[in-house]
């Protein structure tokens, strides 16, 4: 197997000290196959031909949901997330990855440019009856969870920038997906042929600054796209916001007004805006703003525990993002809150099945729709988000 | 081999790989390791018992494993040979990642555990309670309860609580016979012994109340560093030297004076740099983080008396050719635990190689200023008579009654084997 001189010089410097055990598959699985200690140590032994790569062995390093925990607690402040995505790549040269469900969802993309399979004219389906020009200097980027999974979601933030008179371009049809899933599951290259697509649609309707909705697209375009940019050699000068660090500015600079509301929340950080992009601050921000009693998670910001839902883990391991939803789940329970917010599609969904599954009475909402519905609505309507 | 369906284990190969191995990365004793044969996790004590149980009727040897972060190979299984053949005896690994459960005492300030607890979950949850551990590893983010006292060694509170050893109340036991539970002078069976003369199913632990703790840097030698530190009652003391705040600097980008700096942690009030101080003990927990530099690491690690460090110290410089640094973590008994580290690529055989026998010629020259290793483990355990001292020859008379048989971890602490064979001659070939 081959890495990049960097990573695998990441293979000698992990001390093998087990910081990492915070991992939360492994907390889960409880075998060293899944830590990531163990799957440094499993990239050495096949570096120096100590161990076969195997079937068995790529499923054990698929079961990562790339939540970052491991890089946070990393005594040598490795960068564990890139060797795991690095690593896939090659697996996925060697012919033994992707795996099924990877495997499909690059199969529906390359067909309809969205791992959902849906339609391309249906992508731009939600927004009919708002306000959205073809051309502006700040793009919302939907994303194709929101567009097609969690409308409510896209809805609620395109009726907020409405309500405040943001002027925003939408690419409907010819928004294309971020290239996410791929790229964490080691399929690089058709996340490069959707970052062009993308690319040059932002670049026609003369886009400065990027917004999502979606904690994985906002990951994948700010961290993942100026470096495949740079690799095809093109310009990268976008200014690129999650939808809370938007809002967040829109309260501060006075352009949006909230109503106080009463209620006791509770804040889950999705690890593609806490952990890898370092948006703490700013969701809790606006969860204070519109009066709201926030009650920390015994685990939250950097050692926040993962949903269980990325990384292609729920595709593909629907029992090990069960296992790691009804954790988070538990500890949110625990607050005493009344609602979960957090700022993914993904994050929200899962959660919201974990506890529904649990029979736990938590409302799970995004922080758009908690912002849109309760303070500036005065009302949440407890709209559910729709999933395959 | 029978199979035990309701405690999880594992005979996967890959598994087997991943658990033959601890943080070191010792240049050709792998060729002395075998890998386990299989790997339980047992969830309770009956079936820790239950796994005994197995290893007894089949004969073979059994290795308790923590975390694993130890680098003295305690965990580590090695090719059992007897009158120079390989005994082929299966090797059953017991993992205590399961048996992870903790019970807190508020009213007499012990903590029960489970062998796998882990020494800061228990921290976040004593604090809550107003208590806190007296005595920790360095290694505490991951690091179990019963990993520690098996291997025994100092850390942090150790100036004021002393080793593991001095803070442990009772030990719960599991050995071919059964399980007992030992106290008072009996603790010393178990106490470092990495598990050859029982396994370790549960502990007692004392704690503290919290206080409110002050934190002190300052830039002074290490011979001025021994008054201050023993002037006290302080908590916790670390010494850095210069050429290890280098290391650190190098490999956290921070910008240190590159010196000798002593960090205190005390209840009382004295006159240092709070803002050093501070700095120093929120990086406890990172020593390794130098490993970067390597990207490979080679450690040395022996506890000396007080009074010999500014010596020892000087001779490692003289001594070491390769950019190194030490910290050293001061106990009560004035002495200190001091580790050495030199960043040193693994890939490139030969200089690592070289590079180790730095540790050896180190462990050497503490001796001669009457230190000892800090741990017996598997690569030092032709040193046991060094560390147990008079104990020795007792330990290996229990050692031969409840376990006749060398089922239980052999190849550790007693000076048997290959690899004690092996380090007495490389002692003596390395000048």
């Amino acid at each position: 197997m081959k890495l990049e001189k960097e990573l695998e010089e990441m293979l000698h410097a992990c001390a093998q000290c087990f910081y990492c055990r915070v991992c939360p598959a492994f907390q889960s699985i409880k075998w060293e196959s899944v830590s990531p200690r163990g799957r440094v140590y499993m990239l050495k032994g096949l570096k120096n031909k100590k161990i076969k790569l195997e079937p068995k062995l790529v499923e054990d390093f698929y079961r990562c949901t790339t939540c970052g925990a491991c890089e946070e607690q990393c005594q040598t402040a490795l960068h564990l997330v890139e060797l795991w995505e690095m690593a896939r790549a090659e697996m996925v040269k060697e012919g033994l990855a992707p795996l099924p469900a990877h495997k499909k969802l690059r199969e529906l993309a390359l067909q309809t440019d969205n791992p959902y399979g849906e339609p391309k004219e249906k992508k731009e389906d939600w927004i009919k009856g708002y306000k959205y020009e073809e051309n502006a200097e700040i793009m919302y980027f939907a994303g194709c969870t929101a567009s097609f999974r969690a409308v409510e979601l896209a809805k609620n933030t395109v009726d907020l920038f409405n309500k405040v008179g943001l002027k925003f371009a939408y690419a409907g049809k010819n928004e294309y997906c971020c290239g996410s899933p791929f790229l964490r599951t080691g399929q690089r290259d058709i996340a490069y042929g959707l970052f062009r697509k993308n690319y040059e649609e932002w670049k026609k309707r003369g886009v400065k600054t990027i917004v999502s909705s979606c904690a994985g697209c906002y990951r994948t375009i700010l961290i993942d796209y100026p470096k495949i940019a740079k690799e095809l050699g093109l310009e990268w000068n976008f200014e690129v916001l999650h939808t809370s660090q938007l809002v967040n500015r829109l309260i501060k600079e006075g352009k949006l007004s909230p109503q106080k509301i009463s209620a006791k929340v509770t804040y889950h950080d999705p690890c593609h805006l806490g952990r890898h992009t370092k948006v703490y601050e700013e969701p809790r921000e606006v969860i204070k703003a519109i009066g709201a009693e926030l009650i920390e998670m015994e685990r939250n910001r950097g050692e926040s525990f993962c949903c269980g839902s990325g990384g292609g883990v729920k595709s593909q391991f629907k029992d090990l993002a069960g296992a790691m939803g009804k954790n988070r789940i538990q500890e949110a329970k625990e607050t005493g809150a009344e609602y979960l917010v957090s700022c993914c599609p993904f994050c929200k969904y899962h959660l919201k099945q974990m506890a529904d599954e649990q029979g736990i009475q938590l409302k799970v909402v995004d922080l758009v729709e908690l912002v849109n519905n309760l303070a500036v609505k005065g009302e949440y309507k407890g709209e559910d988000i729709r999933c395959a | 081999m029978n199979e035990v369906k309701e405690i999880p284990s594992s005979d996967w190969d890959l598994q087997r790989y991943l658990y033959t191995r601890d943080i070191s990365s010792a240049p050709v004793i792998s060729l002395l390791l075998k890998r386990v044969d299989v790997i339980y996790q047992p969830r309770d004590e009956r079936e820790v018992l239950e796994v005994l149980r197995i290893a007894k009727e089949e004969g073979a040897t059994v290795v308790p494993r923590g975390a694993g972060t130890s680098g003295y190979g305690g965990v580590l299984p090695p090719k059992d040979i007897t009158m120079f053949r390989l005994s082929g005896r299966k090797t059953i690994m017991i993992d205590f990642t399961r048996m992870d459960d903790f019970e807190i005492d508020e009213e007499n300030q012990i903590i029960k555990c489970s062998p796998g607890a882990v020494w800061w979950e228990i921290e976040k949850k004593l604090n809550k309670k107003n208590l806190t551990l007296r005595v920790y590893p360095t290694s505490a983010p991951s690091s179990t309860v019963a990993g520690w006292i098996a291997q025994g060694g100092y850390g942090v509170g150790s100036l004021k609580y002393g080793g593991i050893a001095d803070n442990v109340e009772k030990l719960r036991i599991a050995d071919f016979s059964g399980v007992r539970e030992v106290s008072g002078n009996e603790l010393k069976y178990y106490l470092g012994m990495e598990g050859i003369t029982g396994i370790i199913t549960k502990a007692w632990v004392k704690v503290k109340e919290m206080e409110d703790m002050n934190y002190y840097g300052f830039h002074v030698s290490a011979r001025e560093a021994n008054k201050i530190v023993f002037a006290g009652d302080h908590y916790a003391g670390l010494f850095l030297d210069a050429g290890y705040v280098k290391l650190k600097n190098e490999s956290f980008g921070t910008d240190m004076p590159e010196k000798d700096v002593l960090m205190v942690a005390t209840t009382e009030k004295l006159d240092g740099d709070e803002g050093l101080g501070e700095e120093i003990w929120e990086k406890r927990f990172y020593p390794m983080r130098v490993r970067r530099l390597g990207p490979g690491l080679v450690a040395a690690e022996n506890v000396l008396p007080a009074d010999s460090i500014p010596a020892y110290l000087n001779r490692l410089k003289k001594m070491i050719k390769k950019p190194h640094g030490s910290e050293i973590w001061y106990s009560k008994g004035k002495k200190g635990a001091v580790l050495t580290f030199i960043p040193s690529d693994e890939r490139k055989f030969l200089e690592y190689v070289l590079t180790w026998f730095n540790s050896i010629r180190a462990l050497k020259t503490a001796k001669k200023m009457r230190g000892v290793p800090y741990s017996t483990g598997f690569y030092l355990s032709c040193e046991a008579k060094t560390v147990l001292g008079k104990d020795l020859d007792e330990i290996m008379k229990f050692k031969k009654v409840v376990d006749p048989k060398n089922q239980l971890n052999p190849g550790k602490v007693l000076p048997k084997g290959a690899m004690a064979w092996a380090m007495k001659i490389t002692q003596k070939v390395i000048p």
